[in-house]
């Protein structure tokens, strides 16, 4: 008979506690965790398997495991589970882990993985735009130049052209880079060794995207089915509507975006489709921001309150978690407040809160591959990988 | 000053201590609060070590209680305030209405002429029973007991006239002088209501193990033929769901020791009946202490019962009454859906004090199980003290009532 001798790699294990999982090693594999998932197949079903792997370290089956990205965190085996382990904080932590050490320069996973790390992240972009601020305001003579028209215009310091574009070009499709390289390497190692047959008719990964987000993330339907489990008897807030909400600002605040930045640069050929910012507020595309921007403090609430809400005994929110929910609220509440400073010609507070708006914003985005917010990217790329693979 | 002990519950620990001390010498008062001594014991179709009949150990109990004139027992009786310290306590008990005379009186007649039913206690709602009545052949006392409550309007008639009854007896209370306490006031089924996940009571062929005891026993709601409480069928699969509440820190949050082996003893019973029945047992780890392995051995070598593990999550009422139950075989690795004719809940024993105002002077631990009160001459024996099986218990009794008599000796 074959000797397998395991190395159980405790390292691992204290770091994945650190992570949120503090509670894995209470597991006493009862399996409960299995069943109160309504997503887990009836084919090697998770968290169990992860709860036994994450106790003995056993570093190298956790991460190459798809299954982490199946779980929508709902929290159903956690409430059931007997012992207390958590094992949805578990999973959680082991995402975590993904995020810190997916993808290059892991000195960002570092900074990104505890609060000790925000100085560097948040010095980063502060540097960045003040060095742009003093070069703008040595060039305009003032710190806080109006337009020639005596209005706000947050363009006269953070020009479009020279300063803003560029940095979001390069940050966005830098960031874009990272993480097709994340994708391609997560991939790979959710790829089994030796060949994968699948039978039957085989669609490309294209088609199979085009699935997930119709299927999936358009309907938010996995967050519903998440309550298929069996009754927990404990209530919890179904997280669909603040997470929906918050997408879709998303998309809206993206679609925005991208129409300015059209109208900005198309302009230049196409003088015809020209847009000047300031927008004027009665403006659709002004109208939309702004309802964006109210859905993203919606859903922004929710969801904190939810957090809030949570029972502590079975659910906890870590670093990773706050980190995301706080950078969101910083980036819509700058955001909103500039615009207010603007429109009551409050020269000085409108400006210092736009840097700060461009630091936050800056940093959601350059921080992406390492945050919780690049689960939207990985879980995506899990759950198409899955699907050419026949399993969900 | 007093020499007397007090025994709080009759069941199996309760009569152990109190037949103990008395055979030593000392005036014993067992306190119980249901009509019948016997405790959960009497409920059980068999029992552990020799799986013989409840009444087997409990008529040599019964005996010698009859035969020493130092145990007085008090039925109905509940502790309702107790003053003093360790060598000279009072202990004020309320004595509920019997309200049926003092003597073996037969009212088999009179009893099954009424019409009034309530859920019958002792079968754990599997059966009715009569206002008039006595839950067991063997009871002792082997009185018959008037529920004033069950009587309907025609009953009450009937009853008015009837010789040997009492429908005015009044509650009384009475005083003990006592010198030191054993407690023993025994265990409760887990309220499965609370076991969402697993149906919460509400789905019909999904009983307990202590409701399988009264349906494998003669004297239970079916002779002693194993049914579905739905439509009193034979059931040709059965699945033991192990752990049903114990070793959860939302229910039970330790192992209530005994649920293992009431399931192996079962799966006997089942085996006995009927060799085709088909038995799964979903365990977590199946715990057969000491010698019992033996019963394990045996119970595994059966050719029609299987042993998976793997904690049953959800369980699930479906087509024909029967039970859908869904758990991962955790050694495999494959989430399974099953359905089952019958399904026991192996729930696990809570401590009778558990969330229950109590005027005893003892510290509880946050299970319910003392934890503590001896410096106060109070001693608790059996379950109370922490899950336990017959044979333990009887142990403990006697632990306790040798405490208690060196508490009160020489006084």
């Amino acid at each position: 008979m074959a000797q397998y001798t395991l190395k159980p790699d405790t390292s691992f294990t204290r770091e994945l506690q650190e992570a949120g999982g503090e509670n894995l090693k209470r597991c006493y594999q009862c399996a409960t965790c299995a069943v109160a998932c309504p997503f887990a197949p009836a084919n090697a079903p998770y968290p169990r398997k992860e709860m036994v792997w994450a106790s003995w370290g056993l570093k190298d089956k956790l991460m190459r495991d798809a299954d982490l990205w199946l779980c929508h965190n709902c929290g159903n085996c956690s409430d059931l589970c007997p012992r207390g382990a958590r094992p949805a904080d578990t999973m959680a932590a082991a995402r975590n882990m993904i995020y810190k050490e997916l993808t290059e320069p892991s000195i960002v996973g570092k900074w990104m993985s505890k609060a000790s790390g925000l100085p560097f992240l948040f010095f980063i972009p502060a540097v960045l735009w003040l060095v742009v601020w003093a070069i703008r305001a040595s060039y305009k003579g003032h710190w806080f130049p109006r337009a020639a028209d005596g209005r706000i215009v947050f363009g006269e310091i953070f020009y479009g052209d020279y300063t803003i574009d560029p940095i979001f070009m390069i940050t966005f499709f830098g960031a874009c880079f990272i993480l097709y390289r994340g994708v391609r390497k997560l991939w790979s190692m959710f790829k089994p060794e030796g060949e994968l047959l699948v039978i039957g008719p085989k669609k490309s990964w294209l088609c199979h995207l085009v699935a997930v987000l119709m299927d999936e993330v358009v309907t938010h339907r996995k967050f519903d089915d998440c309550e298929d489990g069996p009754i927990t008897g404990k209530g919890a807030a179904n997280r669909k509507f603040g997470h929906m909400v918050l997408v879709y600002s998303f998309a809206i605040l993206a679609f925005v975006t991208a129409v300015v930045a059209a109208g900005h640069w198309g302009g230049k050929i196409i003088p015809a489709i020209e847009i000047h910012t300031p927008m004027p507020l009665t403006f659709p595309v002004k109208i939309l921001a702004n309802i964006g921007a109210l859905l993203m403090l919606c859903g922004l609430a929710a969801l904190t309150w939810r957090r809030l809400a949570q029972d502590r005994a079975n659910h906890a929110s870590g670093f990773y978690d706050w980190y995301l929910l706080s950078i969101i609220w910083l980036v819509a509440v700058t955001g909103i407040l500039s615009q207010c400073f603007r429109l009551t010609d409050a020269l000085k507070p409108a400006f210092v809160t736009y840097y700060f708006h461009l630091v936050f914003v800056w940093m959601l985005f350059a921080y992406l591959p390492w945050s919780k917010l690049g689960h939207f990217v990985y879980r995506t790329a899990a759950l198409v990988y899955v699907r050419m693979y026949g399993r969900s | 000053m007093s020499n007397a002990i007090l025994v709080v519950g009759g069941g199996f620990a309760g009569l152990t201590a109190a037949i103990e001390a008395a055979e030593l010498g000392h005036d014993v008062y067992i306190v119980e609060k249901t009509p019948w001594l016997g405790g959960r014991v009497a409920q059980l179709n068999k029992y552990f070590p020799k799986l013989c009949p409840p009444s087997c150990g409990l008529e040599i109990q019964f005996q010698r209680i009859r035969k020493n004139p130092r145990i007085k027992f008090f039925t109905q009786a509940e502790l309702i305030g107790l003053s003093g310290c360790k060598g000279d306590y009072t202990a004020k008990v309320r004595l509920a209405p019997r309200r049926t005379a003092a003597h073996n009186v037969d009212f088999s007649l009179l009893a099954s002429a009424l019409t009034g039913e309530t859920d019958s206690e002792f079968d754990l709602g599997l059966s009715k029973r009569k206002a008039l009545y006595k839950a067991m052949p063997f009871a002792f006392p082997d009185r018959y007991v008037l529920d004033a409550r069950a009587l309907s309007k025609s009953d009450m008639a009937r009853v008015a006239g009837a010789k040997f009854i009492e429908p005015a007896e009044e509650v009384r209370e009475i005083a003990l002088n006592i010198g030191a306490i054993v407690v023993a006031t025994g265990w409760k089924p887990y309220d499965v209501t609370r076991l969402t996940n697993l149906g919460a009571g509400s789905v019909k062929n999904c009983v307990s193990n202590m409701q399988l005891e009264r349906l494998a026993s003669p004297f239970g709601p079916t002779q002693g033929k194993i049914v579905r409480p739905s439509d009193n069928c034979a059931p040709m699969n059965v699945a033991f769901v192990q752990c049903a509440g114990s070793r959860d820190q939302n229910h039970l949050n330790y192992c209530s020791y005994i649920c293992c082996m009431a399931t192996l003893k079962q799966c006997l019973y089942l085996a006995e009946q009927n060799p085709n029945v088909g038995i799964t047992v979903y365990y977590i780890d199946l715990r057969a202490p000491g010698r019992y392995v033996n019963v394990l051995e045996k119970v595994k070598a059966r050719p029609n019962v299987s042993f998976v593990k793997g904690k049953v999550a959800d369980a699930v009422q479906t087509e024909g009454d029967r039970v859908k139950l869904t758990v991962e075989d955790a050694v495999r690795g494959e989430k399974l859906t099953l359905i089952y004719d019958l399904v026991v809940l192996a729930t696990g024993m809570q401590p009778s004090l558990a969330g229950e105002k109590s005027f005893l002077p003892l510290p509880l631990d946050e299970d319910g199980f003392v934890a503590g009160g001896e410096e106060a001459g109070i001693f608790a024996a059996g379950c109370a003290r922490m899950p336990l099986d017959v044979t333990r218990t009887a142990q403990s009794g006697t632990a306790a009532a040798l405490k208690a008599v060196q508490t009160v000796k020489g006084r």
